[in-house]
């Protein structure tokens, strides 16, 4: 699954804000809104490990998007997502419209998985986002359990794929300020 | 779905673009230097010179969408008709290349380079470093095969300071932004100095002993330039360099993990310690050092190879949040290093 059905150009791939996510995509599922592009599938993201997930999430830039009902256990065949414990809230013209959890996933059973490279966000609306306005600001959402969250999963590395500094321009870009020492170039 | 540019109609949401490096330099690049027509207009051309970094964002912007990163094409000239340096001065500032350039590969193909370069506000040497960064594409082609590519023709054969570069220009993420997310507030600063401490030394030690062999193999690289191939040759040079980083100075405290002479030792040193998935850290070496030593740095960023970092990761930490402290504590690393300015010049010397 991929941005491949829009006949774009090479170079142009899903990779949408926090605020997209949240506005476009999951406020217009949980509101029963028509979403076009019509792209993120859901996926009951506990009965698949993260690596089983290509295939059956929308794939955008090494990233996995798909809609999965929210609960509290976590639980995969294999393992079991850990949230991290703090919430970022996603604000869109100045106002908090949701919120995105940390997860991270362990191989095992919890609390002594193994820790792997598996990330999730998981966004959700602020409660009472899609009923009305004036309550958005109220203060620590309460969950439904039929809600859904939006989820975007990623194996993290350090890797250097060209978008941010790698690791080592970090340390040459600051060697750059011992007095011009100057590296192989 | 279609879509045009500049208004006209727009990209669907949550797209962007947001090319692979594979796709500027194979696509985008490749198309430009071969007067190729190009669909969509995306990429602008644009005179480096006259843009300042800050009116790259309106010049180059794609459709309407807020977007992080900007891309033009530029054609590079010489700064005097008889040297060999590229001009990149602008009114306001120049651009100045820190590292070394990164080899572009596609399908274990050799396709191009990547330059980082900086902005810095003023005139050399004094200029005042800014967070925009540019990365710097040319095509450049192993082309013993194809002797009569037509790229190679147009860009690869001819030098690398002339020719037309395709370029990303975005701005380096502010470390104090991150600092002040709700996250770091679940640090306690007895955490952060353990933390700042658990990876410095070791860190620096094996990036210096990396950097003796990178330079090795930079040695080999020129030695062989005229045949474009790496060969062994020359040794003894290089082999000097890396005997001076074995005998650095300890900083500070001793190193954390020992150092290891032979580089056999330094891959299982990698693969013993560089997290769950061995598969990525085990590459043959000949790939790329460079790639090595960045997984390293990326290994100490994260934590990985320390043992006193097991305590914190139990605290319950977001990602992010490690992510941006030892972000800090490399500077705090580097910064820690220039008062011992020695080892650095060896650096500095080897390599010229």
């Amino acid at each position: 699954m991929g941005e491949d059905r829009f006949n774009l150009p090479p170079g142009f791939r899903f990779h949408p804000t926090d605020e997209e996510l949240v506005v476009h995509f999951l406020y217009r599922k949980v509101a029963l809104l028509p979403c076009h592009p019509d792209i993120i599938p859901d996926v009951d993201l506990y009965r698949y490990d993260p690596w089983e997930l290509n295939g059956k999430a929308l794939s955008g830039d090494n990233q996995l998007y798909f809609f999965s009902q929210i609960t509290q256990e976590r639980i995969s065949p294999n393992g079991y997502w850990k949230h991290l414990g703090v919430d970022d809230p996603i604000t869109s013209a100045s106002q908090t419209v949701g919120f995105k959890k940390f997860l991270v996933f362990y191989i095992g059973e919890a609390p002594v998985g193994i820790k792997t490279n598996w990330v999730m966000h998981e966004y959700h609306l602020l409660d009472g986002a899609t009923t009305s306005r004036s309550s958005r600001r109220r203060g620590k959402p309460r969950i439904a359990s039929n809600e859904w969250a939006l989820c975007r999963v990623h194996e993290s590395n350090c890797g250097d794929d060209g978008i941010e500094l790698s690791c080592l321009d970090e340390v040459f870009l600051s060697m750059d300020d011992l007095d011009e020492i100057s590296l192989p170039n | 779905m279609t879509m045009a540019l500049n208004g006209k109609s727009r990209v669907p949401p949550g797209f962007r673009f947001h090319p692979t490096e594979e796709e500027l330099l194979q696509y985008y690049l490749r198309k430009k230097v071969a007067y190729e027509k190009i669909d969509l207009d995306v990429i602008r051309e644009v005179d480096l010179n006259k843009l300042e970094p800050w009116d790259i964002q309106e010049r180059c912007k794609i459709g309407s969408t807020p977007q992080n990163d900007w891309y033009f094409f530029s054609h590079k000239d010489k700064k005097y008709p008889t040297g060999t340096r590229t001009n990149r001065a602008t009114a306001a500032g120049f651009w100045k290349a820190t590292g070394r350039d990164k080899v572009i590969y596609s399908n274990s193909k050799r396709i191009g380079m990547r330059k980082t370069l900086v902005f810095y506000k003023g005139r050399a040497p004094h200029g005042q470093k800014s967070d925009w960064i540019m990365h710097e594409y040319r095509l450049d082609e192993i082309t013993d095969n194809n002797p009569q590519s037509n790229v190679s023709s147009l860009a690869g054969e001819t030098s690398q300071e002339e020719g037309w570069v395709v370029c990303k220009v975005f701005k380096k993420k502010n470390l104090h932004k991150i600092l002040h997310s709700p996250q770091s507030l679940s640090m306690t600063g007895e955490e952060d100095t353990q933390m700042l401490h658990a990876s410095r030394d070791g860190a620096l030690d094996q990036i210096l002993q990396y950097m003796g062999r990178a330079c090795k193999k930079q040695n080999e690289l020129n030695n062989g330039s005229n045949s474009r191939h790496a060969g062994p040759t020359e040794p003894t040079f290089a082999n000097g360099v890396h005997e001076r980083f074995m005998q650095l100075p300890p900083l500070e405290s001793p190193p954390l993990p020992p150092l290891h002479v032979n580089s056999s030792d330094q891959t299982s040193y990698l693969i013993s310690n560089d997290g769950p998935d061995p598969n990525q850290v085990h590459q043959p070496e000949h790939v790329s050092d460079w790639a090595a030593l960045d997984r390293l740095v990326a290994s100490h960023l994260h934590g990985q190879s320390e043992p006193s970092f097991f305590s914190i990761q139990d605290h319950d930490l977001p990602l992010l949040h490690l992510r941006s402290s030892n972000d800090v504590d490399l500077w705090g690393f580097t910064r820690s290093s220039s008062l011992v300015p020695d080892p650095l010049c060896h650096v500095s010397r080897a390599s010229i």
